[in-house]
């Protein structure tokens, strides 16, 4: 199952709403926010469509400025 | 996966995303289970394929399989994150449709063949080709994303060996303005600043450039920067309002073709306030007109050649009298009081200023102008050469710098700034590749959209392309496609690792390696060069363009041009010797293995961050203070050039009434051959569609989603409306991204281009937009 380890990065003051988000989407865990607003979460999911499926709709939040990918693994799936 | 191996990848993974951010991990892995978590993947280091920032990624392999990507912690461009287009990197790789066989068309259909078979044929189109209309029948088409080896080979071959200039390249259409901006104003191409800039200044000026989606990871350090410093302001200069819009502190919308007159506006404001340098002016500036109503290239076989003329301050002071506030505010939307404002803030003592600019300025029919209009702001202020005070266009390619630019692979350029023109050049050249100066013509032949004009004419008979997809990327996209299906001895040869709009109107298609799968060298657009070893085997028969075009030259009789054991490494060597002592260079290949790129110049294995000023710059000596060196016939100095604002060749009308802007998005990289293959992304972002004003889809009885049908003189397609988008286009224009191979839109896109860079202008023609019945 590929996992992820990203980065959000919030408009400012916006880090808890879009945290509240995040606890909905299925397959997503947020692991810490920086003092700095930044959010640190991983992602797993059946599938790297899904998992990007994921990050996109990340995208979406409102406040979210940008999300980055720092650990990407899909070791198990069929190439 | 067990269930101890799947929470080691998750706790290695929350830890990446935290070191990358300077935070601590929660549950950190002990220093065993690290090494279990690692479960035999092996880690190789490379730049990302994608765009021309250059991020640097780890590549994790596991039986001979790319099994785990991360962001290189130890890379300077991107600090261990990557935008979300590292999820696709490898699976760009594996596609299902990934070309693995070289194809011929017999009775009109592409053929399996073996590798022999097609370069036979290839070697004997292009001899007969030779042989009967003369080595400028032949061409190369390359690309930004060509490896430095591979550029350098193709341009050594047609130049030093087939003996044409007929080489060109997709940066023709992305970058080219750039080039001839930074040379007339530097005489040197590329950047004076780095991404440093990113982090060290606290004004940012954006011209035409959506970062938030094209540049993430570059717009990510300036809202870092922006977090730590409240001072930071991000201006957004565009003509749709984007996703950057929506992060700028403010965004100022004008109406398209009027940059160049607002930045007139904007050096006039700055020198009747007297906000100028009078110091720095005076030590290291001159001042020139050249000529204007400078045409369009609309017409086959376009010539120009601009004739400089120096100028004094004053004759420059009084040019800029056509651009006070209030005429340029009724030209371009933009209040007076605004541009006031900003021309203040640019000149701001206590503030340091980078301009930042990507498509909207280079692809331009006035691109060079607009390119030098925005460095003569900076050179009237004296901000520049200065960390975080600097001009800075951005590429779109991850080697659009390091290969074309550098390596010069534009028919009229040769390596480090070089130019076939100069005959000393050539000289230069012929002795490094041990040839006869006279083997390379003097005269350049085609830009980009003249080569495919020649095709088309049939003055061009064969043509390869390489990495690039010209058939969906050109401009008036309609004329090049039936040009090139003419027949009548037309040969049409392209290089890709899958079938594209392209491959379809080939009369052979190779099979090529990407990236990993082969090892290489990208530079990217802060001077960086970057290296990596091949990882992986491509698939099936598919082999690196290195190796094709070599095979060529061997067919052809030019083989001894390329007499490597290692070719690699030893095209590097040879390839350095052109920027020695030049300013441009570059260290010995061990030097880019060991590290995560090097921005030249690059002396006693030193990098330099900023050109052209004393303590960064190893060629400005002590007590020089800032020289432009590369610039001699102007005794060393830039060159501020009163350039002024000229229309676009065709302007919304009764007829076409709107103003079409093509450009990318976030899910899609250029023309979609590479992100088109990820389904999930085919689903985030399915196909193009037509982003329009709401109050203009009203007048027209147009809702969101409605098909809508957009035409202009060259052609139309239908396509969805979207009017509430993540981009948001202005009243009176619309925005169609051209990635989507099903909707052409550049069929639609005028061929006009700048007479200096010949860099087509993709973001301004007239269309109308009707309900689809």
């Amino acid at each position: 199952m590929p996992i992820s380890g990203v980065v959000l990065t919030c408009a400012p003051g916006l880090s808890d709403s879009v945290v509240g988000e995040l606890a909905s989407f299925d397959g997503v865990e947020v692991h810490g926010v920086l003092p700095d607003g930044q959010i640190v979460a991983v992602v797993e999911a059946d599938s790297v469509d899904a998992e990007v499926s994921l990050v996109t709709r990340m995208h979406e939040i409102a406040g979210v400025a940008t999300v980055r990918l720092a650990y990407h693994n899909f070791e198990d799936l069929e190439q | 996966m067990d269930v101890s191996r799947r929470d080691f990848i998750k706790a290695s993974a929350a830890a990446a995303a935290f070191a990358a951010v300077g935070g601590k991990s929660l549950n950190p892995l002990k220093p065993g289970a690290a090494e279990a978590a690692e479960g035999g993947v092996t880690w190789g280091k490379a730049p990302c394929r994608f765009c021309g920032t250059g991020c640097g990624v780890l590549v994790g392999v596991r039986d001979g399989k790319v099994v785990a990507i991360k962001g290189d912690p130890q890379a300077p461009v991107n600090k261990g994150l990557n935008c979300v287009k590292g999820y696709f990197l490898s699976k760009v790789l594996n596609g299902k449709d990934r070309l693995t066989t070289p194809l011929i068309r017999k009775d009109g259909k592409l053929t399996p063949a073996s590798w022999d078979e097609a370069m036979t044929l290839i070697a004997s189109k292009f001899k007969e080709s030779i042989a009967k209309y003369g080595p400028d029948s032949v061409a190369i088409y390359g690309s930004g994303q060509w490896t430095i080896f591979e550029g350098y080979a193709a341009s050594k071959l047609f130049k030093g060996g087939i003996g044409t200039n007929n080489i060109e390249v997709n940066a023709r259409l992305c970058m080219a303005s750039a080039v001839t901006g930074f040379m007339t104003t530097f005489a040197s191409d590329e950047p004076m600043g780095c991404y440093d800039d990113l982090d060290l200044g606290d004004t940012y000026f954006l011209w035409g450039a959506n970062m938030a989606e094209c540049h993430p990871i570059l717009f990510s350090r300036l809202l870092t920067n922006r977090l730590n410093n409240p001072e930071v302001k991000i201006i957004d200069f565009a003509t749709r309002r984007t996703r950057t819009s929506l992060m700028a502190d403010r965004y100022i919308k004008f109406k398209p073709q009027t940059d160049l007159a607002l930045l007139n506006a904007i050096a006039y404001v700055i020198i009747r306030d007297g906000l100028h340098d009078e110091a720095f002016i005076k030590e290291h500036v001159v001042f020139k007109k050249g000529k204007e109503n400078i045409g369009y290239g609309l017409e086959d076989k376009f010539k120009f050649a601009d004739e400089p003329k120096g100028i004094t301050f004053e004759e420059y002071r009084d040019s800029l009298k056509a651009y006070t506030p209030e005429k340029v505010a009724a030209l371009s939307g933009v209040p007076a009081e605004t541009i006031v404002e900003m021309a203040h803030l640019y000149a701001d003592k206590k503030r340091k200023v980078t301009t930042l600019w990507t498509m909207g300025f280079n692809q331009h029919t006035r691109g060079t102008w607009v390119n030098n209009l925005a460095y003569n702001v900076h050179l009237l202020t004296g901000k520049i050469c200065r960390p975080g005070e600097n001009p800075m266009s951005l590429t779109g390619q991850p080697s659009a710098c390091g290969t074309t630019r550098e390596v010069g692979t534009f028919t009229h350029r040769l390596p480090a700034d070089m130019v076939v023109a100069n005959p000393e050049h050539r000289e230069k050249t012929a002795k490094i590749w041990g040839i006869d100066p006279k083997k390379i013509p003097a005269k350049p032949t085609y830009n980009a959209t003249e080569m495919f004009r020649a095709l088309d004419r049939g003055d061009i008979k064969v043509i390869w392309s390489q990495v690039t997809n010209p058939f969906q990327s050109l401009p008036n996209l309609n004329r090049y496609r039936k040009g090139a299906r003419k027949g009548e001895g037309r040969f049409v040869i392209v290089s890709d690792m899958y079938p594209t709009r392209s491959t379809e109107q080939a009369d052979v298609v190779l099979p090529s390696a990407s990236w990993v799968e082969k090892e290489g060298m990208f530079g990217n657009a802060e001077r960086r060069t970057h290296q990596w070893f091949k990882m992986v085997d491509a698939p099936g028969e598919a082999k690196d363009d290195l190796w094709q075009t070599m095979e060529l030259a061997r067919r052809l009789g030019h083989g001894s041009l390329f007499p490597y054991q290692h070719p690699q490494r030893e095209i590097w060597e040879e390839y350095r010797k052109f920027g020695e002592g030049q300013g441009k260079d570059l260290a010995p290949y061990d030097a880019y293995v060991e590290s995560r790129g090097l921005r030249w110049p690059v002396v006693n294995g030193q990098e330099t961050r900023y050109r052209y000023v004393e303590g960064y710059d190893p060629y400005v000596k002590a007590g020089e203070g800032v020289k432009f060196y590369k610039n001699k016939p102007d005794h060393y100095r830039a060159v501020i050039w009163a350039r002024p604002y000229e229309p676009a060749p065709e302007q919304p009308d009764q007829h076409y009434p709107f103003w079409l802007c093509t450009g990318r998005v976030l899910e899609h990289w250029h023309t979609g051959t590479m992100t088109g293959r990820v389904p999930e992304l085919k689903r985030a972002y399915p196909e193009a569609v037509c982003e329009m004003h709401p109050d203009d889809a009203k007048k027209l009885g147009i809702k969101q989603g409605d098909q809508v049908r957009v035409s202009s003189r060259r052609g139309s397609i239908q396509l969805a409306a979207d009017l509430n988008g993540r981009g948001k286009a202005e009243h009176g224009n619309v925005f169609v991204a051209f990635f989507d191979e099903n909707k052409l839109i550049n069929e639609l896109c005028l061929d006009a281009y700048c007479p200096i860079s010949g860099e087509p202008d993709y973001k301004k023609c007239a269309v109308k937009v009707e309900k689809a019945r």
